[in-house]
């Protein structure tokens, strides 16, 4: 048999349980194949599901961990890791769980599973240094209408069922679940000091932000919530976000579009 | 062929451990950092391991290179590796004999190889179109292992020796995966020590392992057990100054815990030099 022969049948035997290995293999003088073979095939399984654990601790709380145990189960068995970094195998999980039959109706674990997974890609996100809001101070103030922005990479936003962030929190801080609620929120990540973080946006600063993100204009984004807002004045509330990202230190770099 | 100097002894450096690290200066030469954990975009990881850099040596010590695998060689993965390389500049690389998968698969642990001649001319095909990708010689360890093919056509420590001779890389010797293995399939760990080259390992691992009755399990979940200090002690009067660490990667005990264990190895690394240096007088 070659090597690679060899190593097909070695992974078929831990991934699928395909016993042709085994004719390879020897017993030793203690025990037989089977019982050796096994301690990879045990530890494949074990590996993955703690890589799950570790990244998905919260959901774990959430459906228990004999419900957990079982999704890992369901997980591992479609999903084999395709990553050198086990850092990423838990990455499609929340996808998995909104496309399998068993899963797709929990709302409220497939967001919180979203929100769990947003926080460890803003922990692992790339480095770009951030800026105060001391770069307005540079800018005058006729051209301040003109200003775009550039944001963190580790900036996530995501909508997701209402509660979520509350199911997060009460989880995290041993505190009592939140009735189930109907609607959706949106949850800004991103990563402050080397730890990630998260805070709900309201609707008017969920559209400044996605705006920001394209690269509107400031004056165009006070211009678009004014038009929600029916007319009013909302250049203060549009100055009131723009101050919060240079605190929060979502901001990367500031320019003056023509 | 000049071995890199001895880096004295080191810790395998770990989260958990970052504020008994960090601006605490404690009494450790040298860290081995996890590659895997690095090859991140960003964030805290990468931080951290700046700042640590800073004061001390440290080693990149990989999981997933996959050498001995009959996939390709995954490039991306080792462009990743030498940009870490650069920007840490680590005294050297290490990775491990076994693969990690094949058909794009990765089963996150270190497989066995059958030992070969097929095996054996692949490994050090491999190993040597690395080196010159990364522009260095690598190191690779020994693993603990618990099947034994009827494919094989040599002994591991033959297997071994052979490897890095013909690739020209470097050995890391992990004392513990010797004697675990020794114990699953039954040969002679002294055997085994006194077939390694000398000149070819520059680096000792210690570590404790899981007991399954029939068999060990490498767990580095537990403290190092009296068997594998022995055969320590006799692995340094074979190979002399090595720069030796303590891998632990679960079970975590107090920091204190692990400095002993260190503390300890350092007492049996000075009485074997003083010993040699007596018999020479």
């Amino acid at each position: 048999m070659t090597l690679a022969e060899l190593q097909a049948r070695f992974q078929a035997g831990i991934i699928e349980g395909d016993k042709t290995i085994l004719a390879s293999i020897a017993d030793s003088r203690k025990t037989d194949r089977e019982t050796l073979f096994a301690v990879y095939y045990d530890a494949y399984r074990f590996r993955l599901a703690e890589f799950l654990s570790n990244d998905f601790p919260v959901l774990r709380d959430f459906i228990g961990d004999e419900v957990f145990g079982k999704l890992v189960e369901d997980y591992i068995e479609s999903a084999p890791s395709r990553q050198p970094n086990a850092r990423w195998y838990g990455a499609s999980l929340p996808d998995f769980m909104a496309e399998t039959l068993a899963w797709r109706k929990n709302l409220r674990a497939i967001d919180l599973a979203r929100f769990e997974r947003a926080l460890s890609e803003a922990f692992d996100a790339a480095d770009a240094p951030i800026l105060s809001v001391d770069a307005l101070r540079d800018i005058r103030v006729e051209d301040r209408p003109r200003i775009t922005l550039e944001f963190h990479p580790s900036l996530r936003l995501l909508d997701l069922a209402l509660g979520t962030e509350q199911i997060y929190d009460a989880l995290t801080q041993g505190d009592e679940l939140p009735a189930a609620q109907n609607g959706k929120e949106t949850i800004l990540f991103w990563r402050g000091d080397g730890q990630a973080c998260y805070r709900p946006l309201t609707s008017e600063e969920r559209l400044a932000l996605l705006e920001a993100r394209h690269g509107l204009p400031f004056g165009d984004i006070c211009a678009l919530l004014a038009f929600q807002r029916n007319g009013s004045d909302t250049i203060l509330q549009a100055a009131g976000f723009l101050s919060q990202w240079f605190t929060d230190g979502l901001v990367t770099h500031v320019s003056i579009c023509d | 062929m000049e071995k890199p100097s001895p880096l004295g002894f080191g810790l395998g450096l770990r989260p958990v451990y970052y504020k008994d690290i960090i601006g605490k200066n404690p009494r450790i030469d040298w860290f081995e950092v996890i590659s895997e954990n690095f090859m991140v975009p960003g964030g805290r990881p990468l931080a951290m391991l700046e700042r640590i850099r800073n004061d001390y040596p440290i080693v990149v010590h990989g999981v997933s290179m996959s050498i001995a695998s009959t996939a390709p060689l995954n490039f991306d993965y080792l462009r990743a590796l030498k940009a870490l390389a650069h920007r840490f500049q680590p005294e050297w690389i290490s990775d491990h004999l076994c693969w990690t998968g094949v058909h794009g698969i990765n089963l996150h642990d270190l497989l066995p190889v059958p030992y070969t001649s097929e095996a054996l001319a692949h490994i050090v095909d491999r190993i040597r179109r690395v080196q010159d990708f990364l522009g260095r010689r690598i190191v690779i360890e020994n693993v603990s292992s618990y099947v034994t093919f009827g494919e094989s056509e040599m002994d591991e420590w033959t297997f071994l020796r052979e490897v890095a001779e013909r690739a020209d890389c470097w050995l890391l010797l992990d004392v513990n995966n010797v004697f675990v293995s020794s114990f699953n399939h039954g040969f002679d760990e002294t055997r085994y020590i006194s077939s390694v080259p000398v000149e070819r390992v520059v680096q000792f691992h210690l570590a404790g392992h899981s007991e399954a009755v029939t068999h060990k399990i490498d767990t580095h979940d537990q403290p190092v057990c009296e068997e594998v200090w022995s055969l320590y002690q006799k692995a340094c009067q074979r190979f002399g100054p090595i720069s030796t660490m303590i891998e632990r990667d679960g079970n975590f005990p107090a920091f204190d815990e692990l400095m002993a264990e260190l503390d300890r190895a350092r007492a049996i690394a000075a009485a074997v030099s003083d010993e040699t240096h007596e018999n020479a007088a």
